[in-house]
């Protein structure tokens, strides 16, 4: 999952750019609001966190180039007046939520993980697959109630499959949403990962929650 | 510094002195004519006099010629007297002319016919001017046919032109001194109307030296919507900075608690993260407490009124998308036209906080619904908002605390409640109150009454 945050406030940016890599997703960062919008559009990015008050271009008129553009991912927006009126402004220009400054890391979390499940079509917090379950909230997977430890890397994939459950998902999105810039570009890497993560979930082979579809990509069966 | 205006006094007395220039001239001249007209009258009916006196007297002589048998009027007599009289026959041939002529120079060309009267001015070769009337008359003589004799008699103008010169000068001089009394008094009455204004200029340079605090209840009609509304603007100016004042002090105050509390823990060196956070949430909830009253908008008599249900609307619009995952099924039943004097910002304030509990506590249904609120002595009528929700309510102890949370310091509750009294504060601000309780749809009912006027 990639997230762009967009904060002029550098302990505050770092902060949840820190606290939110160390929750599994990618991040990109951006200061300004002209730099910020075109982030937006250029990076394949799954979620966005603006602050309404930005230098250059405020948090408002970016949100709206990027509804104008065609963009659709989440828009949380964090916002210091907490005047009603801002909020309803920020939510009729196209953002999906907000949070108030100051905010505890954890409840801007836990709105972007429900802002991620609702555009991946799930209204339950825990996401569902057959016998596995991923509760993102604790980061916890189960297959069959029994949990299964997953690395960092592991459980990121299998969260974005998860999320994406029903569609087919390509190497190179997987590339792009799961490492920081270019980082590698090796796909041969995801396959490697695919691979474990198959034989936690499914060590005996019966399950099968992870399609591959030759030269398009993988698919997690939705139910 | 741009150019002064001319002064009241000064517009006013040139505009009246002007029009009263203009209808002294008028009645000047009004009066000249009129004294004209009745001197030519009285003149005219002397003439007439005098020539019926002649034919009276009238008789042909041995001569054959016509005269008067005796002149009754001694100035006829008298040269110089200024009358004079004469008789001419029909051929234009003197037959009488009376002793006043002698010397005068006068000549008589009128001839009228018989029964005609011809009053024509006349000017002696010495310059003295006279008014003349000829008479034509068919005199009967025994055998002879009847001839036309002309009777005229003149009067000289001159005492009259020397009376009409001093009637012009009284009426002159009249005027100049009705116009200069019309100055004076003029300017005196303007300055004694105009005084209130001398004494609203007074009283504003008190109140802006500190010295006064109100302007005086007691003013002319024409000045009291100004100074009324002067004071309304001054009582709401210090309204508004008597409550910064008290919301910087509150805020000073109720913060030097947490401080304390902060420094007590550096010092007993017991400063963690843990130990910290409960100081910092309060010294939060402070200011944002004071922060939400300093930003409310005006609650005067300047609000325009605003519609309720466009921004209602777009905040259940801007609800369902923050509550999407949970399809919360929001029901507003305000009638369109529903307007109050409500600044919009505010009424954004009010009704996002409770619709937004309502969206948190509720379950499945929120509902929100205005009507207007008839008061005794409302003109316009005030209005009652309803915020429901099928959510599992607020306990009967916990209502009063949940609205007075974080309006003292000292008082942190848990859970529910910071928008509820977030939403106290905008209908305190409105002289409103605000109450919770129980729903028909099984959750809580909060009930804001705002006032009308």
């Amino acid at each position: 999952m990639r997230v762009l945050v967009l904060e002029d406030e550098p302990v505050l940016r770092e902060m949840l750019a820190r606290r939110l890599r160390e929750s599994g997703l990618v991040v990109d960062t951006a200061a300004d609001g002209v730099e910020g919008e075109y982030a937006g559009r250029e990076f394949p990015i799954d979620v966005a966190v603006v602050d309404l008050g930005l230098p250059g271009k405020s948090g408002l008129e970016v949100i709206r180039a990027w509804r104008a553009a065609g963009g659709s991912f989440p828009i949380l927006v964090l916002t210091a007046r907490d005047r009603w009126q801002e909020k309803v402004e920020a939510l009729q220009a196209g953002a999906d939520d907000y949070v108030t400054k100051p905010f505890q890391f954890e409840e801007v979390h836990a709105r972007l993980q429900a802002l991620l499940r609702r555009a991946g079509g799930w209204s339950q917090p825990v996401l569902r697959s057959g016998p596995v379950e991923l509760d993102p909230r604790s980061q916890q997977v189960r297959v069959a109630d029994k949990p299964v430890e997953l690395t960092a890397f592991e459980y990121r994939l299998l969260e974005y499959l998860m999320l994406h459950a029903g569609q087919v998902v390509s190497k190179s999105e997987l590339t792009d949403k799961l490492y920081e810039q270019d980082y590698d570009r090796d796909s041969n890497v995801i396959e490697v990962f695919v691979g474990r993560l198959r034989r936690k979930l499914d060590p005996d082979g019966l399950l099968q929650p992870i399609e591959t579809l030759r030269g398009r990509g993988y698919r997690m069966t939705r139910e | 510094m741009a150019a002064r205006a001319p002064s009241l006094v000064l517009r006013l007395v040139i505009a009246l002195a002007t029009v009263s220039v203009l209808l002294t001239g008028v009645a000047a001249v009004a009066l000249d004519a009129l004294y004209r007209g009745l001197a030519f009258e009285a003149r005219r009916e002397v003439l007439d006099a005098q020539v019926i006196a002649l034919i009276a007297t009238a008789e042909l002589g041995d001569s054959g010629a016509l005269a008067p048998t005796a002149i009754a009027e001694p100035r006829l007599a008298s040269p110089g007297s200024g009358l004079i009289a004469e008789i001419r026959d029909g051929a234009g041939g003197r037959t009488w002319r009376s002793p006043s002529m002698a010397g005068a120079g006068a000549r008589l060309e009128a001839r009228p016919a018989a029964g005609q009267r011809i009053y024509e001015p006349l000017t002696l070769p010495d310059g003295s001017r006279f008014i003349a009337l000829s008479l034509g008359v068919r005199w009967e003589t025994g055998g002879s046919p009847p001839a036309t004799y002309v009777f005229s008699a003149a009067e000289s103008l001159e005492p009259y032109y020397a009376e009409l010169a001093r009637v012009r000068a009284w009426l002159a001089a009249g005027a100049v001194v009705m116009m200069l009394l019309l100055v004076v008094g003029l300017t005196m009455a303007l300055r004694a109307g105009l005084r209130p204004l001398a004494r609203l200029e007074r009283q504003i340079r008190e109140m802006e030296e500190g010295r006064r605090e109100l302007l005086d209840p007691d003013w002319p009609r024409e000045l009291a919507g100004v100074t009324g509304n002067l004071n309304a603007l001054v009582e709401g100016e210090r309204g508004r900075l008597a409550r910064y004042r008290s919301t910087l002090g509150n805020l000073a105050h109720s913060l030097k608690t947490p401080i304390a509390a902060l420094k007590g823990l550096i010092d007993g060196g017991g400063l963690t993260p843990l130990s910290a956070r409960p100081e910092l949430d309060r010294m939060q909830s402070i200011v944002d407490h004071q922060l939400r009253r300093a930003v409310l908008g005006g609650t005067g008599s300047s609000v325009a009124s605003a519609e309720l249900k466009p921004p209602l609307e777009q905040l259940a619009e801007a609800l369902a998308k923050v509550y999407r995952g949970k399809r919360v099924d929001c029901e507003l039943v305000v009638p369109a036209g529903l307007a109050y004097p409500i600044e919009a910002g505010d009424l954004m304030e009010l009704a996002g906080n409770l619709l937004d509990n309502a969206h948190k506590y509720g379950r499945r249904r929120v509902r929100v619904s205005a009507r207007p609120l008839e008061g005794p002595g409302w003109r316009r009528p005030g209005v009652l908002l309803d915020v429901e929700d099928d959510g599992p309510g607020i306990a009967a102890s916990e209502r009063l605390k949940v609205l007075e949370r974080g309006v003292r310091a000292d008082e942190t509750l848990p859970g529910q409640g910071i928008g509820l009294s977030a939403a106290r504060d905008v209908v305190v601000a409105y002289g409103g109150t605000i109450e919770i309780g129980d729903s028909a749809l099984g959750g809580a009912r909060v009930r804001v009454r705002l006032p009308g006027r």
